[in-house]
């Protein structure tokens, strides 16, 4: 049975023994010696075995054999004798198997025979827990380098006064080192039926050492306790634990060491100025406020204006212009289209100033410069009504940035258109256009004026009426009569060229605009 | 400030229920101790039973105590007190033809009343703390004993002879009484 060292060797109930027997020792001394008028007895436990000895006081009495007999007190049973205790020779009888209570009292009367005569009888009676005396058990100490095995023998059937816990509470076993001066005492757990050997283990122990260990059974009266001889060892040194430990050591002054000159260092760099740790960080750097880092402010919103757009679904017709003349239809920047449908298509203006004004104005840009053009259209468009329509100074960006691509664009096919027709015949544009067309130029000697700028209109910010009026203004517009009025897809916006089919539609009676142009 | 008082609060707290709580292991050696003295100061008592052997009596000392199964701590100190407060009472009777040395008697007597307090206030305080109801029929046994051996002193006319057979009887007390307070927690 192996147990280990789980108990501190020094508890409180020890502190507290040793403390109340120092103060009871007076008493315990005075105990009565188990001692009549003729005999001293002694009861002792001996390698678990109950002995009851006796020592004739007077020595000149020899008996040859003696007779035990006994009674215990608390039963009023009549005087038994024990038959292995009867005409014996030795002064001594084994009662282990007789007596089986520690907490009686027995009643010993032991007869002293010669021959047929009896020469003495002692009589004693003692309380057995008080007065058995506890020899040590046997033992033996196994050594190691850092702990001892202590080796109990207990036999193999435990007498009945040890039964019920009495060897865990009454008469408990202790186990004592001694090492340099210092002893430490064990108090290991039995079990109720402990029996074979037991086995102790002294751990934590120094190598080469020199250890002694006692065995004893701690009694109530401390006259009966009696300790081994202690059996002393030497334990062999541990050169490898001991090489082990110092290399734990030596490794842990080395980190020591290591953390320490890091530290000098970089405590002495930043001394010297090496090492500039600052305290205030730009703000860029100021990571306190993690939450607005994390989670940036959202920009404060800009004012929108909500515009509802309404999609008004036309049937698309296509101005398709018949060129008679066929040195026109080469020309460049007149470029017409034939269509399918036997029309020619003006494409010249369209085809070319698509892209650049739409990425140059949106139509929101276009509306502001219509409706000051459209004020202006109505009376005073007498004299320029087109021009009007030109950049202005200072205008939005569809009427200067746009105005520009304008410039260019717009102008650029009127201006060759000029420089090949306007050269030849003056300052009129003659379109040769099938009466299918819509428009029919009629020649004017008023010729015009230059290349007229392109109008914008929004298709969608305007509705019907507006258009058949605006387009009534311009078809209406008198004087100069050059075809700047002339509805081509816009420029930079997209020209509502559903509205005016729709307006193309509605004339069909063909009506004269006044200006040279028959609306139809 | 206010920190610091908490912290002295608290530690005053800690250390007055550490002081004013039952320690048991050193109650446990108290009980002990003093039935082993009290066995020491009864073996003291000189006077041997050979010629008392026909007046000796089996009082008949209560299983539950003598070999305990599970006792809750409540009952065992409540056995423990009703073990002293008997044997005291015992002794106070008439001693007169038993020839005892008066000091050791007065010694014995003194010891278990100092014991009988001790016990008073532990239980009085377990009483406080733990609200324990105690039921009288677990002392009935004890209680039939003590009153077995009372009925033999006065049925002896406490003659000596009784005297020495109870106070062997005595000695059995209080060695169950020493292994029965094992039994208390630690």
């Amino acid at each position: 049975m192996l147990w280990s060292q789980n108990a501190s060797p020094i508890r409180p109930q020890n502190l507290y023994l040793v403390v109340y027997i120092s103060l009871m020792f007076g008493v315990l001394s005075s105990l009565p010696d188990l001692s009549d008028q003729s005999c001293t007895f002694k009861v002792t436990l001996r390698n678990f075995r109950v002995i009851l000895s006796w020592e004739l006081k007077n020595h000149s009495i020899v008996p040859d054999r003696y007779t035990l007999q006994y009674l215990v007190i608390s039963i009023p049973d009549h005087m038994k004798t024990v038959e292995h205790c009867s005409n014996i020779t030795a002064s001594f009888c084994d009662l282990t198997d007789v007596w089986d209570v520690l907490s009686e009292t027995y009643a010993v009367t032991v007869d002293g025979f010669r021959g047929n005569t009896t020469l003495v009888t002692c009589f004693i009676d003692f309380f057995l827990a008080t007065h058995i005396s506890l020899e040590p058990p046997e033992f033996d100490i196994v050594d190691f380098t850092d702990h001892i095995n202590v080796n109990v023998n207990f036999p193999p059937v435990i007498p009945k006064i040890l039964d019920g816990k009495v060897l865990q509470f009454y008469l408990p076993l202790i186990i004592e080192e001694q090492s340099g001066g210092i002893v430490k005492k064990y108090n290991p757990t039995l079990d109720e039926n402990v029996t074979g050997n037991f086995t102790y283990v002294i751990d934590n122990l120094l190598p080469n050492t020199n250890y002694c260990i006692s065995v004893y059974f701690k009694h109530r009266n401390l006259e009966e306790i009696h300790r081994s001889p202690v059996k002393c060892t030497l334990l062999p040194p541990a050169q490898d634990t001991g090489s082990s430990e110092s290399a734990k050591i030596g490794g842990i002054i080395t980190i020591f060491l290591i953390a320490a000159v890091f530290i000098s260092t970089i405590l002495i760099l930043k001394r010297v100025g090496y090492i500039c740790l600052r305290n205030d960080c730009p703000n860029v750097l100021n990571f306190h406020n993690m939450s607005s880092w994390v989670f940036p402010e959202m920009p404060p919103l800009e004012a929108v204006a909500f515009v509802e757009v309404i999609h008004t679904n036309r049937k698309k017709k296509v101005w398709n212009y018949n060129y008679d003349d066929e040195s026109d239809s080469n020309d460049e920047t007149a470029a017409p289209l034939t269509n399918t449908g036997g029309y020619t298509k003006h494409g010249l203006v369209g085809g070319l100033l698509g892209p650049t004004s739409a990425s140059s104005a949106t139509w929101e840009d276009c509306l502001e410069p219509y409706t000051e053009e459209r004020d202006l259209s109505e009376p005073e468009a007498d004299t320029e009504p087109l021009m009007a329509l030109g950049p202005k100074p200072g205008g939005s960006e569809c009427t200067s940035g746009a105005h520009e691509g304008r410039g260019k664009l717009l102008q650029d096919p009127f201006s060759e258109e000029d420089s090949s027709s306007t050269e030849e015949s003056g300052d009129k544009i003659i379109f040769n256009v099938n009466l299918s067309s819509v428009f029919v130029s009629a020649l004017d000697d008023d010729g015009s004026e230059g290349p007229p700028a392109s109008p914008c209109f929004p298709e969608e910010t305007y509705n019907l009426e507006d258009s058949h009026r605006l387009e009534t203004s311009f078809l209406e517009a008198p004087g100069e009569g050059t075809q700047p009025s002339f509805p081509t897809p816009s420029a930079e916006c997209p020209w509502p060229e559903d509205v005016l089919s729709d307006i193309s539609d509605s004339s069909e009676s063909g009506v004269d605009t006044g200006d040279g142009y028959i609306m139809r | 400030m206010t920190s610091r008082c908490i912290l002295q609060t608290a530690l005053l707290v800690y250390f007055s229920t550490t002081v004013l709580a039952v320690n048991y292991d050193l109650l446990r050696f108290q009980l002990s101790s003093s039935s082993v003295e009290c066995q020491n100061l009864l073996l003291q008592l000189n006077g041997t039973t050979k010629d008392c052997i026909k007046d000796r009596m089996n009082f008949k000392f209560p299983e539950e105590i003598e070999k305990p199964q599970q006792v809750q701590k409540e009952a065992l100190l409540l056995v423990t007190l009703d073990i002293f407060q008997k044997t005291s009472d015992i002794f106070r009777k008439n001693l007169s033809s038993t020839g005892w040395n008066e000091i050791i008697v007065n010694n014995l007597l003194e010891k278990i009343h100092w014991q009988i307090e001790h016990l008073e206030e532990i239980l009085e305080k377990i009483k406080e703390e733990e609200n324990f109801t105690w039921d009288d029929r677990t002392l009935l046994p004890l209680k039939r004993y003590y009153l077995r051996i009372v009925r033999y002193l006065k049925a002896k006319v406490y003659s000596i002879c009784a005297w020495k057979i109870v106070r062997a009887e005595m000695l059995r007390s209080f060695f169950f009484l020493d292994k029965f307070t094992n039994y208390l927690p630690n």
